[in-house]
């Protein structure tokens, strides 16, 4: 770090200094808290949800004896008890936390490659493809969504891929949309007039300097949105789309909770506290790595 | 309800007569253009919904007779209902229709499309307006209270919880809500809508719940951006120096001075959040039975009524495009450095 | 001798930046009488704006002043903010380098002068509203009445400028600190907004703190001048004094860094040569060592105290310029 604040940035309006020595003050707080912690949370939720269920002793979420339905919490056998048609819960959770961060993660990893690629070509190019695109975005973005979904699972029949198709409509533009925002920006830099004037072709702009600079606030949007798209799977479930039952995703098991509401709360509290969990956990991770990565 | 294409022709009314007092011709032909690239985007939306409104099996034919019709019986009720017509000209003639104020009769129940959404549209926005009310209400004096002393105490609860607070679902919300309120402590009701005309109190009773379901996720988004753009202010504006050095209190700096201009950019969010939220109120229109455009949507998907959901995207897509201009229009409008320009000096 | 309203006793000003802490001002002295004009010339880094914040106590939380600032009898260093923001507007006020950022571009020029009356005095909208018609018109702002009403951004910048000034007199201060003031403006507008100044402040009685890197302004509107240089000054005199006998190195540089007619065109400017120093990395002796044509071991290892070596003319240097033609 070579020079010193001038006068003027150090007296009076001095962000930097000033925000830096706060963020300083409240970073060697929240520095830990920042990636690590919701990190190693993230991770534990994965490996909770996918890898458990396969070496622990967890009974499957399907299929359950009728006779042991609706069992309590800490009954023998099922910690968490029973759902009302004898599936043990806490496997329920698992495994429907695995649907969910299984949709999440293949939406958010379609919009970034396809939105991120769309919208970054779009503003390279520039000029009425760019034009072209954003309009089709446009018609995309107006579209109601949910009409498309209801109409999904209408037309083609409710599954887990049918429910990433449905959202993938939300997350390809949104991607889209930062990704060309960033893109834009990027464009402008000095570095990019160099590369393009020694005739770097555009395959290797992309790869080489575009992308690197625009990938961290694709992931940082990506993580950020995983909580918005396991919240979305859930709405999805309301109205007939989404994991089809008798398969668990937090999302279904809330909307079939539902009408159990008042009798035995837990069939919507669990899944719920467990969907609360991983977005808070997610939306850390995303936090914590964009002021880490901002602040560079 | 006017069935002139009024949203298309109110807001470019509105702008002709502003065009004398806004100092930028640049900004009326900017809305010009802009409304001019939506009419594209508004056919696209309308012929998409119409093909996947098609494609999908069952038409409201059948959904009216149900499964028991013969083939014959449904037959002759699509030829009644003109759904044996080809499907452009089907949907040629809805355009034509809707550009000249008609926008149909629904086919399940014969009421005009019209009147449908004169009676749905309001609730929704009812429901919607008071959402925004509950949130805006309280997202200004928490980023306040959060940008007087950043790191303070009160910042960092507000940051707690509204992290908290965009963590949840609004459905999840919308259904502990109903669980405490209405199952437990039996003071709210759990479903149902009474209109305003039948008292104005009840009216808002029915609508708490829900509104507070989809308020509180704005709540936590609002105060944090707010939050986010008052201390940018402060710490970095030199006209907040300005401020300190005439010895003005600090909170007055941060309402009088930093407030006004961070208002500009929320105000923009808003209206973006305004397109996207209209969907989001199908779900919680449902929990509650609440009568909105949201859950005539669902049934109207239900028994293939093609007019209603014509009708109904069509609606949503012009609020979304008109949110958005407005949304890139309003700081413009706003921002008094555009709207007085410079005069000779 | 008349009695001073500022006394500037060995103010230090640090910073806590990045996990060091860097000293923006170091031990700085120098007084002011009241109605008299004080110049403090320096470049960018020589700590001239933070030492004038500190006096207003605008400097951020991550600032560290010690030393001592009386202002009118009052110490300003360590004062509690309540008291010191009492200070701010009615004792000492300060009009800054950049009008177009230091007015709020959403509102309108009189309620921006409007706050700067109400805030010290209590008097209702209308009687604040006349007072500042009065303060534009003191000011020489054309056109008064209408640009109370408009917004900052339909004036020009000389303008904005009389504004910056309008609303610093609004609580009549005893003090006036205008910080870079015209740096920002073209010449001759810098020359009208100057001549504002000097015939306000004899009017109003006003001490006038000129804080600038040019020190042929200083010439022609201060009664003292004070050089700081990495934190310190260096040297001070009356102006004419200054002029005539110029002693610390640095001044010598400068004043002949500044154009003159008599010079031939086209002949070369002189500049100081170097780059003023990393104030993040202190070393002993002066700081003005590696761009200084006299400098001798003793400069690199010694700092020279900054003491009045001559009658009523302070500097810090070993090896002080004789007596030479200056302008």
């Amino acid at each position: 770090m070579a020079d010193l604040p001038s006068d003027l940035v150090v007296a009076g309006v001095a962000p930097s200094l000033d925000e830096t020595a706060a963020a300083k003050v409240a970073g060697r707080w929240r520095g830990s808290l920042g990636v690590t912690i919701p990190a190693a949370l993230v991770l534990l939720i994965i490996a909770l949800c996918f890898i458990w269920p396969i070496i622990g002793p967890v009974p499957p979420p399907t299929g359950g004896n009728i006779l042991n339905a609706s069992l309590p919490a800490f009954s023998p056998g099922h910690f968490l008890g029973t759902d009302p048609v004898g599936n043990d819960e806490w496997s329920r959770i698992l495994y429907g936390g695995r649907a969910s961060l299984e949709i999440a993660f293949a939406v958010q990893a379609i919009g970034i490659i396809l939105g991120g690629l769309l919208g970054s070509v779009a503003a390279y190019l520039g000029g009425w493809r760019d034009a072209t695109i954003m309009r089709l975005l446009d018609v995309v973005i107006a579209f109601p969504a949910f009409v498309l979904a209801v109409a999904i699972a209408q037309g083609l029949g409710p599954s887990e891929l049918h429910t990433i198709w449905a959202l993938c409509f939300f997350s390809v533009p949104a991607f889209a949309r930062i990704s060309r925002a960033a893109t834009l920006r990027v464009r402008e830099q000095t570095f990019m007039t160099a590369a393009r004037l020694s005739g770097t072709r555009f395959p290797r702009m992309l790869l080489g300097h575009i992308a690197p600079n625009i990938l961290p606030q694709l992931i940082t949007f990506a993580l950020l949105g995983i909580g918005i798209v396991m919240i979305l799977e859930g709405a999805l479930s309301f109205v007939g789309l989404g994991v089809p039952p008798p398969a668990p995703s937090w999302g279904n098991m809330i909307a079939q909770g539902q009408s159990t509401l008042s009798a035995d709360p837990r069939y919507v509290l669990l899944p719920s506290a467990a969907l609360f969990i991983t977005v808070v956990c997610f939306n850390l991770l995303g936090d914590g790595l964009r002021a880490r990565w901002s602040s560079q | 309800m006017s069935c002139t294409p009024a949203p298309l022709r109110a807001p470019l009314a509105a702008r002709a007569v502003r065009a004398g007092r806004l100092a930028g011709s640049p900004t009326l032909r900017f809305i010009i253009r802009r409304l001019l690239t939506a009419i594209p985007v508004l056919l696209g939306v309308t012929f998409l919904s119409f093909v996947v409104m098609n494609s999908l099996p069952g038409d409201a034919a059948q959904e009216l007779l149900g499964a028991q019709a013969t083939p014959a019986e449904i037959h002759q009720l699509e030829i009644k209902l003109g759904l044996d017509r080809p499907f452009l000209t089907r949907y040629w003639d809805w355009l034509h229709g809707t550009l000249t104020g008609h926008l149909g009769h629904s086919l399940s129940s014969g009421q005009s499309v019209g009147s449908i959404l004169g009676a749905d549209l309001p609730v929704t926005f009812e429901l919607v307006a008071f959402a925004f009310l509950i949130s805006l209400a309280l997202a200004v004096p928490l980023a306040l209270l959060s940008a007087r002393k950043p790191n303070g105490i009160a910042d960092r609860l507000t940051m707690v919880f509204s992290m908290a607070g965009l963590s949840v679902a609004p459905y999840v919300l919308a259904l502990v809500l109903v669980y405490v309120f209405a199952v437990k402590l039996n003071v709210l009701p759990a479903i149902g809508w009474v209109p305003p005309g039948q008292g104005f109190g009840q009216n808002i009773r029915y609508l708490i719940l829900p509104a507070v379901s989809i308020g509180l996720g704005l709540l936590c988004f609002y105060t944090r951006l707010l939050r986010a753009d008052l201390l940018e202010q402060m710490q970095g504006e030199d006209y907040v120096v300005t401020a300190r050095a005439k010895g003005v209190r600090p909170w007055r700096v941060l309402t009088r001075h930093a407030l006004r201009n961070s208002l500009f950019g929320l105000i923009t969010v808003v209206a973006l959040n305004l397109g996207t939220l209209l969907g989001a109120t199908v779900v919680i229109e449902d929990i509650f039975g609440i009568p909105g455009i949201g859950h005539e949507l669902l049934q109207a998907i239900d028994n293939r009524d093609i007019p209603v959901i014509e009708g109904i995207v069509f609606v949503f897509a012009v609020i979304v495009v008109v949110a958005n201009l407005a949304a890139d229009v309003l700081y413009s409008i706003l921002d008094p450095r555009i709207r007085y320009g410079r005069p000779a000096e | 001798m008349t009695e001073s309203l500022l006394e500037v006793r060995d103010l230090r000003v640090d910073f806590r930046h990045d996990g060091r802490v860097v000293r923006a001002v170091d031990g700085l002295t120098y007084s002011l009488t009241r109605g008299k004009t004080v110049a403090v010339i320096g470049e960018s880094g020589s700590g001239k704006t933070v030492s004038s914040r500190a006096i207003m106590g605008l400097l951020p939380p991550t600032a560290k002043v010690s030393g001592s600032i009386r202002f009118d009898d009052v110490e300003m260093v360590g004062l509690a903010e309540k008291a010191m923001r009492s200070h701010r507007g009615r004792g000492v006020a300060m009009v800054f380098q950049d009008p177009t950022r230091s007015l709020n571009p959403t509102m309108r020029i009189g309620g921006q002068i409007r706050e700067a009356i109400q805030t010290h005095e209590k008097s209702s909208r209308a009687a604040a509203h006349d007072r500042a018609l009065e303060l534009l018109e003191l000011v020489r702002l054309p056109a008064a009445k209408e640009r109370l009403e408009q917004y900052p951004h339909q004036l020009s910048g000389g303008m904005r400028q009389r504004v910056m000034i309008a609303i610093a007199l609004a609580a009549s201060p005893k003090l006036l600190i205008a910080d870079e003031a015209t740096t920002a403006l073209d010449v001759t507008t810098q020359a009208q907004i100057m001549e504002l100044l000097r015939d306000l402040q004899q009017r109003l009685g006003m001490a006038l703190i000129m804080i600038s890197h040019d020190l042929g302004l200083a010439a022609s509107f201060a009664d003292e001048v004070v050089v700081m240089y990495a934190g310190r000054a260096v040297e001070r005199a009356p102006t004419q004094m200054l002029f005539a006998h110029v002693r610390m190195p640095y001044t010598r540089a400068l004043l002949e860094a500044i154009p003159r007619l008599e010079n031939e065109s086209h002949a070369l400017l002189a500049a100081v040569p170097g780059q003023p120093p990393n104030l993040a990395l202190r070393e002993p002796g002066c700081p003005f060592t590696p761009r200084c044509p006299s400098a001798t071991d003793q400069c690199r290892q010694h700092m020279p105290a900054f003491e009045e070596h001559e009658p009523d003319h302070q500097w810090a240097c070993w090896h002080p310029c004789a007596d030479a033609v200056a302008s």
